[in-house]
């Protein structure tokens, strides 16, 4: 298995000196957070997927109704991502300290990040075991899938532009696709293809 | 189940009456008489009971949410409408991925400077008849202060050598297609309606046509209230796709020198049915008339022994709009995604080889009855036709219908035969743009009874 998941519940403070409520102050934070290809996470290139939610309780849905609630507020964290879960905390750390203090902060018995073995400790107590993830990204790392996607793309402009022409040609233009596909810098995380409308990376129910 | 009441049902729901003329007047309701009207106009409605003889002109009427406000329903009944409706088509243009060329500023203008309340369809056996009728239809709006005319779509079916045909503007032989529902009479031929377990094709549940029916997740549609309201009531998608034939044919011309396999056959291949009709799946080396001609074997085709593609591409239009058993689970991923449609073409044909010009107002009005607006026509156009990730097509988009931008691309799998390799196509322009629409309510026979006479009572 390339691809790992996890799922990370921290119990959030209560209110701060001020009488602001943590979670109220972490969920402002994750608001003002880019989602895209400028997300801090694309600055943890192992990461293929990350989610933060402020879970403030549970509700009961069924019959007849029961009241219930949660001990405390809780920050869920899920990921998908390349490596084991210690060194993918740990790059964390090492990455995005500032992100992951401002974040993580608002939690009960944070350590903070200048320690990234304090930190992998801390998050590892509050994970919950996942019998089962998925991941939809073929078994394969951030960085095989993006060389793939750069590929293939490569590959279908090469035969758009090449088809149908005599073998000897194709065959040296191959030579030269390769060559170049081989010097090529690694593709950065977020796509290629920047353009993609907003009905291609919606979600629908 | 018996049948459903089709008299109660507006009759263009049922089935298309293939009539050759059409004309669709958009209406602005009067808050003061618009129920008036509705009254008067209710008995003129044409049902869906079968027809000794085919009248000379047939006359249907939707809403959209703000007709319904407009007809002064009660606000309980309007905020149980489920909310694509009431967002309507341009608001839902992100989900359509109506940008560029198809954003709702590009429409005509009917879409931009008024508000359109109701769609009135007048389907007629001649142009005379079709203007007899519409002028009555008139002089009942004048009469009852119950409705304005703020703009008109003509459609007619393409005329070839004097003769009404089924071929669409850019030569497509089209129309094939409609799905078959539990209830619902119709004279159709097996590969309309689902694939049962045992391979037989079976209908689909009432519910996925029409409200007030178990659908195919055994639950009623999300309907308005009360639930006679919604029953036998249903949703419509009119939806004005202005088609570019100059461009279509240049680039047919264009690919077509290169492709191996030559200019018609790649015109299938962008289709999955040769321009006459016939299914590339069951033929995919040339066009066979008997197979069209045959209704059990022009619609009677699965793509599970083609998983590849190289008989019908994977990206091939009917096959996006109706992947049928292409996802595998022989075929239960696609039945709550099945839409019945309407279409008819609009503007002058103009045949093969003579010139032509992508800005004369030519194209396809389509339109498309559903329980479900988000879950079938919005899903399939979201993610069947301007997306490919479910049939493993990655961004790329149908062809024929997508938003390209210049950049589409199209890959036809082939096979080893020489006459017949793989082919891309690539720098693919739009072929087809949207021109206008927007998501209406299409009441049952009741249902228009009780919003002419008020007697909506949601509680």
């Amino acid at each position: 298995m390339a691809v790992s998941g996890l799922t990370i519940f921290s119990p959030i403070l209560e209110s701060d000196a001020m009488g602001i409520e943590h979670a109220s102050s972490v969920r402002r934070y994750l608001a003002t957070l880019p989602r895209t290809h400028n997300s801090p996470f694309a600055r943890v290139p192992s990461t293929h997927f990350a989610r933060l939610v402020v879970m403030d309780d549970v509700v009961f849905v069924g019959a007849p109704a029961r009241e219930e609630h949660l001990t405390s507020r809780y920050l869920l964290f899920e990921a998908t991502f390349d490596s084991d879960l210690d060194t993918y905390l740990a790059r964390m750390a090492r990455e995005i300290p500032d992100h992951v203090d401002s974040i993580w902060s608002h939690c009960v018995g944070y350590p903070g990040a200048v320690d990234p073995t304090a930190f992998v400790g801390y998050m590892k107590k509050c994970q919950v075991e996942a019998t089962f993830s998925f991941a939809d990204v073929s078994d394969r790392t951030v960085q095989q899938n993006l060389k793939a996607l750069q590929v293939q793309s490569a590959l279908a402009h090469f035969i758009e532009r090449n088809q149908g022409r005599p073998a000897t040609e194709i065959q040296m233009a191959f030579g030269v696709l390769l060559e170049s596909l081989a010097k090529a810098p690694p593709p950065l995380p977020g796509g290629i293809d920047s353009e993609t409308t907003a009905a291609e990376n919606g979600t629908h129910d | 189940m018996t049948n459903v009441n089709a008299a109660d049902i507006q009759g263009f729901v049922l089935r298309g009456y293939n009539f050759p003329v059409a004309r669709y007047l958009f209406l602005e309701i009067s808050q003061d008489n618009g129920r008036h009207f509705v009254s008067r106009l209710t008995p003129q409605i044409t049902t869906g009971e079968p027809w000794d003889k085919k009248p000379r002109s047939t006359v249907n009427i939707a809403f959209t949410y703000k007709g319904l406000v407009n007809l002064n329903l009660p606000t309980l009944a309007l905020f149980s409408f489920p909310a694509d409706f009431v967002q309507g088509m341009k608001e839902r243009g992100a989900i359509l991925n109506d940008t560029g060329k198809n954003s709702s500023e590009h429409w005509d203008l009917m879409w931009n400077e008024e508000q359109v309340h109701a769609w009135l369809s007048v389907d007629a056996l001649s142009a005379n008849e079709l203007d007899h009728r519409c002028a009555e239809l008139q002089e009942l709006m004048q009469e009852t202060g119950g409705a304005v005319v703020i703009g008109s779509q003509d459609a007619c079916a393409v005329l070839i050598d004097g003769k009404y045909t089924n071929t669409e503007h850019f030569g497509y032989t089209y129309g094939f297609g409609n799905p078959d529902y539990l209830g619902v009479m119709r004279n159709s031929g097996p590969g309309q309606g689902k694939l049962e377990y045992d391979g037989r094709w079976g209908v689909l549940a009432t519910g996925e046509l029409l409200l007030g029916y178990r659908n195919e997740a055994g639950n009623l549609p999300d309907a308005p209230v009360p639930k006679l309201l919604a029953k036998n009531g249903t949703f419509m998608v009119y939806r004005k796709l202005h088609q570019n034939v100059a461009a279509f044919r240049n680039y047919l011309d264009d690919q077509g020198r290169r492709y191996p396999g030559g200019r018609e056959k790649l015109a299938s291949k962008f289709v999955g049915r040769w321009r006459d009709g016939t299914p590339v799946e069951l033929s995919p080396h040339h066009p066979d008339p008997d197979i069209v001609a045959d209704h059990n074997r022009n619609m009677n085709f699965t793509y599970s022994s083609d998983l590849n593609g190289s008989r019908c591409p994977i990206g091939a239009h009917i096959r996006r709009g109706n992947p049928r058993d292409a996802f595998g689970f022989n075929g239960q991923l696609v039945n709550r995604r099945r839409i019945a449609r309407r279409g008819v073409p609009y503007g002058q044909y103009v045949p093969e080889g003579l010139p032509v010009r992508d800005e004369d107002e030519r194209g396809m009005i389509f339109m498309a009855l559903n329980a479900s607006i988000s879950g079938q026509f919005e899903y399939i156009c979201q993610q069947w036709i301007e997306y490919g990730n479910d049939a493993r097509q990655g961004i790329e988009k149908d062809l024929l219908a997508g938003n390209h931008n210049g950049r589409g691309r199209f890959i036809i799998t082939g096979t080893e035969d020489p006459s017949d390799p793989p082919f891309v196509c690539g720098n693919i322009p739009n072929f087809v743009e949207v021109r206008g629409g927007d998501y209406f309510f299409v009441p049952s026979i009741t249902a228009l009874t009780m919003i002419a006479g008020g007697t909506i009572d949601p509680r």
